[in-house]
């Protein structure tokens, strides 16, 4: 753990910088300096990653008909928002 | 009109005009942009996604309500402007957008990704996987068994 006032920095060996950039309420807001070949990424867009990846390997005709059983029949409601505040998280990377 | 090979449906014609376009491509996929749906009335309420770029590459999906009636879509403003929904600010599923789920099928069983939808823009069909923001769906949530017997 460590603690950070906003503009101050953090090292992550000789390569890697972390900027706190900007605290607001409820998020915080990052810049990150790393080497090309370092990805940086929000962590659930790896989880979207792999997931789509996995999820184009599979689509065999023969599931089809189960994953129908498991759905709700089409519905033409349409679902609102609600959120007022609608929360972003950024990680910008700077190269 | 057009056509194009589909992995799952064999030679089919489109309208240009239909095609999705994911402007920053999917997740792990950032060079496929322009999809087809396709629907079929025996496999309702399934959506194919086909890639018009790749044959090969076709993602089996659900609208998020047949999977969660419930389900509330939170964009964060960047995805918003990613599908060209930056004056829309509470998109409404079934009026301004189309928000479908990616099926993955496991050996335990098939999964949906709740977490990241797959957001479409009605109007222009502008599109993009959307990380909902500050909500507790699952990149891999469940669907249920089929009820034995079933209420109708």
């Amino acid at each position: 753990m460590m603690s950070r006032r906003a503009g101050e920095t953090i090292l992550i060996g000789d390569r890697i910088e972390i900027v706190i950039a900007q605290i607001g309420r409820s998020r915080v807001k990052v810049g990150i300096r790393a080497p090309r070949d370092t990805p940086v990424m929000a962590r659930e867009l790896k989880l979207v990653r792999e997931e789509n990846r996995a999820a184009a390997g599979a689509g065999r005709a023969s599931d089809w008909g189960g994953l129908v059983a498991r759905l709700e029949p089409p519905l033409q409601v349409s679902g609102a928002a609600t959120d007022k505040d609608i929360a972003r998280q950024e990680a910008a990377p700077k190269n | 009109m057009p056509s194009l090979d589909t992995k799952n449906f064999g030679r089919v014609a489109f309208e240009t005009e239909d095609t999705i376009e994911f402007p920053r491509g999917l997740p792990g996929f950032e060079d496929r942009r322009r999809f087809l749906a396709i629907r079929q009335q025996q496999t309702a309420p399934l959506v194919f996604l086909q890639s018009l770029e790749d044959p090969e590459l076709c993602f089996t999906t659900a609208p998020v309500l047949a999977v969660d009636p419930a389900f509330r879509l939170k964009l964060s403003e960047e995805d918003r402007d990613a599908a060209g929904l930056g004056a829309v600010r509470k998109p409404r599923i079934g009026k301004d957008v189309w928000a479908l789920a990616v099926i993955s099928v496991r050996e335990t069983g098939p999964t949906v990704n709740l977490l990241a939808p797959l957001v479409i823009n009605l109007r222009s069909l502008r599109a993009v996987q959307a990380v909902m923001r500050e909500s507790t769906y699952s990149h891999q949530h469940a669907l249920p068994e089929p009820a034995e017997a079933a209420c109708s």
